[in-house]
């Protein structure tokens, strides 16, 4: 078929078009972008388009809003050729009790994946309910008949700002909620942390699940390693500066015009796990620290352990450091810092990149009960 | 009589019920209810009030903007800054127009647009053009594939829907249309702010740095591309289809008050000299009167807190804890709603308690009655296209809130990249300031009323040992989505499904159309 020609079951893009994307999908889940026209074929040959239910608890809907930017794939593209977005409260037409049959319709057949966005309230329950049934009677039932289920953005990774101290409702993460609150001993959550939700990342997550029937490699808190094995602060645009020790001391500055380090204004890249700068935001357009500090947003109770925001991360003595190299710096950083934030923090930023081998909460994933087998 | 629950109301923002009874084919009695709730307030306690914006601008990922800029305007009144420097006002309107280009385009279609566009029936046009070919092709495979997905189990047999299936067709086709244009909005965002939603560049006193000039023309060229599409596709497909949907404009007409706090600052930063300015209207008289945000008084005999939380105190005194969930209406009662129900405090105006409708339509009232050419000119040659010259007060009713938010929409982009000119002109003047070196001081109160998109959002903050002692927002939904206030008033969402007809109560589409007109 010549690469222009329109394709049949995404009729609106080429050949070339999608090969693209493939390759870009390749490229990010660690396959490589010659695997491209494998990674069509597997695509194309889906006979049915792969259901998917999205739920939505203690949100702000920011999640959604950001999928609705994704551009690879196109938003279109997505909804109308790649999947079926059998139930998303923000999109889907029906309301009601047609809404509520949507759902059932489909999560009683049991062949779809499941997305959560919001966190899970569990010391009041009822301060998050649809249709009359609780976040968490919602998401225990869910969970169990999905074939995968990933957490994007982290309200739903690990409960996020509503959990932030003194935590009023007992929002918690998916996992979290599922492990302790649920029964569920080894839940199966792919984490997609950040504030929103990453959508073209978290869709590349759920590609990889449908193209390869598994999961993938999850780090200590469940995020996959090929988007969260890179500390923000060494791929970041401005980490020349920091090497030269040029930093912007006050909003505004000369230095802040010639775009200098932001980590004495607080950027928290040093000790973020993100691939922010390098597959960036709203269609690869841009990203945070483009524009001021980072928060910290992909690490678990930022915005207790990160803030306050605008203060540099704690205990450490830049610059000086011109010479090193990028890792040592990020070493440096990582471990002085680990001493100001808790033992939690020290395994995954001594390393600059979190554990490579797979939690206990994969293994039950290789056994094939959870994760995507058809 | 019919009871009809509506859980989930579903395209919108946040979690909603509605409940209504219905005698004879026409509501008699509305209930909102707001079924999530996390507790802002109580979490933002004993923070940094300069990074406070970062939580503020969570409460919604669909307007994260107005908040964040709210919140930096809130702190800056406690900090004692009464003005910030030029290029920080300009590059916030920059944020706020691109905000509100994307919000609106992002509600017309995406949110709105199946309540009256009925897409199975798109499949029985004769499209004209390939690319209406083309789109009615892709509906066709998707209904084919027998998975509806997001199109599944809606009343798409319901005599509501009037548009001839050309119509269906094209509105369908823009809707397509509308997820790029407001792509271009948030692009346009996306490079001065970092992302969105969720922008990084505010802070108290100004923004994080200069946008190179670079970044100021590329927000200018997307903002040149929401123009066109808002010019060329949204005001038509507007006047296209309010036609058929006349009847809207003699429904909903709520509770005749509006409100709003400006929003786009111009040069003088006085919220009565705003693009689209301060005002409240009271008693659909056409007149506007002044408002001011410290005159919210918040309710909660209807709401999950204790009753004597609220009893009318000012935003800064009223709390969320303790809570006191009730439980919900059981799906099957047959009866009214009794007591509390709603996670949503009841916002009322002034000393006379009034319940106010915000949003776009309060916004373009306010600027046509306090004479702005751009709102007068577009008003009136509107209701003169749709052959009702001159009734203004037609306005006030569900087609009136459509309308005015699509109106409002254009002159947001009409305006958008003056404020980018602005700031190239200054930079060019050799003006670069962006932020005014200023302490968070030992104690303080501030207040910022700026509108968001969906209506009038104030927030407040007590600085109390340089850290937040209390923090208070009153987002758009304290006002459109109150309960009852503790007199037993509705609220004007309540309010404006009051005498809606609805044809078959298992199919209130009607109700759907009058909540969405608000937006919530």
């Amino acid at each position: 078929m010549r690469d222009d020609e329109e394709l049949a079951f995404f009729p609106r893009i080429t050949r070339r078009e999608f090969l693209k994307y493939c390759g870009v999908l390749g490229a990010i889940i660690g396959l490589g972008e010659t695997a491209a026209p494998d990674i069509a074929s597997a695509i194309e040959k889906l006979a049915k388009r792969p259901a998917v239910v999205w739920s939505l608890f203690q949100e702000c809907l920011g999640c959604s809003v950001n999928l609705l930017q994704s551009r690879t794939p196109s938003v279109a593209n997505l909804i109308l050729r790649q999947i079926s977005l059998d139930y998303h409260e923000t999109v889907m037409a029906a309301a009601g009790d047609q809404a509520e049959k949507s759902f059932r319709d489909t999560v009683d057949r049991g062949d779809f994946y499941y997305i959560v966005e919001g966190a899970i309230a569990t010391k009041v329950p009822g301060a998050m309910t649809v249709h009359g049934e609780t976040s968490m009677d919602i998401a225990r039932q869910t969970y169990k008949k999905a074939k995968a289920t990933i957490a994007i953005g982290s309200c739903a990774s690990d409960g996020n700002i509503q959990a932030a101290a003194p935590n009023p409702t007992g929002a918690k993460g998916l996992a979290a909620f599922l492990r302790e609150d649920a029964g569920i001993a080894n839940p199966v959550v792919v984490n997609s942390p950040r504030c929103p939700g990453n959508a073209e990342d978290t869709l590349a997550i759920l590609s990889y699940i449908l193209i390869n029937n598994k999961v993938p490699e999850l780090d200590a808190i469940g995020r996959p390693v090929f988007l969260y094995g890179q500390l923000i602060h060494d791929n970041c645009e401005r980490r020349g500066h920091f090497d030269a020790g040029e930093f912007v001391e006050v909003f505004g500055d000369e230095a802040s015009q010639n775009r200098f380090c932001l980590f004495k204004v607080g950027c928290k890249g040093p000790v973020t796990n993100a691939p922010c700068p390098t597959r960036k935001w709203n269609g690869h357009l841009g990203w945070c620290v483009r524009n001021g500090p980072c928060i910290g947003c992909a690490e678990p109770k930022f915005w207790d352990k990160l803030t306050p925001f605008y203060q540099p991360v704690a205990n450490v003595t830049p610059p000086g450091l011109g010479g090193a190299t990028p890792t040592q710096i990020g070493e440096a950083i990582g471990i002085a810092t680990a001493v100001g934030l808790g033992a939690h923090f020290i395994g995954q930023v001594a390393t600059g990149r979190l554990g490579k081998g797979g939690p206990p909460e994969q293994e039950e994933s290789s056994k094939g009960s959870k994760g995507g087998s058809s | 009589m019919a009871k009809v629950v509506i859980d989930p109301i579903t395209r919108i923002e946040g979690h909603l019920r509605i409940t209504c009874i219905v005698e004879n084919g026409r509501v008699t009695d509305a209930w909102n209810t707001c079924t999530l709730f996390r507790g802002f307030e109580i979490f933002m306690k004993n923070r940094d009030p300069f990074g406070i914006w970062h939580f503020a601008q969570r409460i919604c990922g669909v307007c994260p903007t107005p908040h964040a800029i709210n919140s930096v305007q809130a702190v800056e009144h406690a900090m004692g800054i009464e003005k910030i420097d030029d290029n920080a006002r300009l590059i916030r309107n920059m944020m706020e127009a691109a905000q509100i280009g994307y919000d609106h385009i992002l509600w017309f279609y995406i949110l709105n647009a199946f309540d009256y566009v009925n897409v199975p029936n798109a499949l029985n046009a004769k499209p004209t053009t390939p690319s209406l070919k083309n789109v009615q092709d892709q509906v066709r495979a998707v209904v084919n594939s027998g998975q509806l997905g997001p199109f599944a189990n809606m009343y798409w047999d319901h005599p509501g829907y009037k548009l001839p299936p050309d119509l269906d067709l094209e509105l369908t086709a823009h809707y397509l249309q509308a997820i790029d244009a407001q792509q271009a909005a948030n692009d346009a965002a996306t490079y001065l702010g970092g992302k969105y939603p969720m922008i990084m560049n505010m802070v108290p006193s100004g923004v994080t740095q200069l946008p190179t000039i670079e970044e100021i023309t590329f927000y200018r060229s997307q903002m040149d591309q929401v123009r066109t599409f808002i010019n060329d596709v949204m005001v038509p497909d507007l006047l296209t289809i309010a036609p058929f949907y006349i009847d809207l404009a003699n429904t909903g007409k709520g509770v005749g008050n509006y409100l709003t706090w400006g929003v786009l600052d111009e040069k003088s930063q006085d919220p009565y000299d705003r693009l689209f300015p301060r005002g409240g209207i009271f008693d659909r008289k056409l007149k506007v009167e002044k408002v001011d945000p410290n005159k919210a008084r918040m309710y909660t005999k209807y709401s999950y807190y204790p009753d004597r939380i609220g009893e009318g105190k000012h935003p800064l005194s009223v709390g969320q804890e303790p809570m006191d969930f009730t439980g919900l209406d059981p799906l099957d009662n047959p009866g009214p709603v009794k007591g509390k129900y709603d996670w949503t405090q009841a916002a009322r105006y002034g000393d006379e308690n009034r319940p106010m409708e915000v949003g776009p339509l309060a916004q373009m009232l306010v600027a046509y009655l306090s004479g702005r050419t751009e709102a007068k000119n577009l008003v009136d040659s509107t209701l003169a296209a749709i052959g009702a010259p001159g009734r203004v007060d037609l306005l006030m009713s569900n087609l009136g809130r459509i309308a005015a938010r699509v109106l409002k929409a254009k002159i947001n982009a009409d305006n958008a990249t003056r404020w980018a000119d602005e700031l190239l002109a200054n930079i060019k003047g050799g003006k670069t300031n962006v932020f005014i070196q200023k302490p968070i001081p030992d104690s303080g109160t501030g207040v910022s009323g700026w509108d968001a998109p969906r209506g009038a959002l104030s927030h407040y903050i007590r600085i109390k040992n340089k850290l937040v002692g209390t923090y208070a927002a009153v987002p758009p939904s304290n006002w459109n989505l109150s309960p009852r206030d503790d007199k037993g008033v509705r609220g004007p969402v309540e309010e404006a499904l009051i005498g809606m007809p609805v044809v078959d109560p298992a199919k209130p589409l009607e109700i759907l159309r009058v909540v969405h007109t608000f937006d919530p």
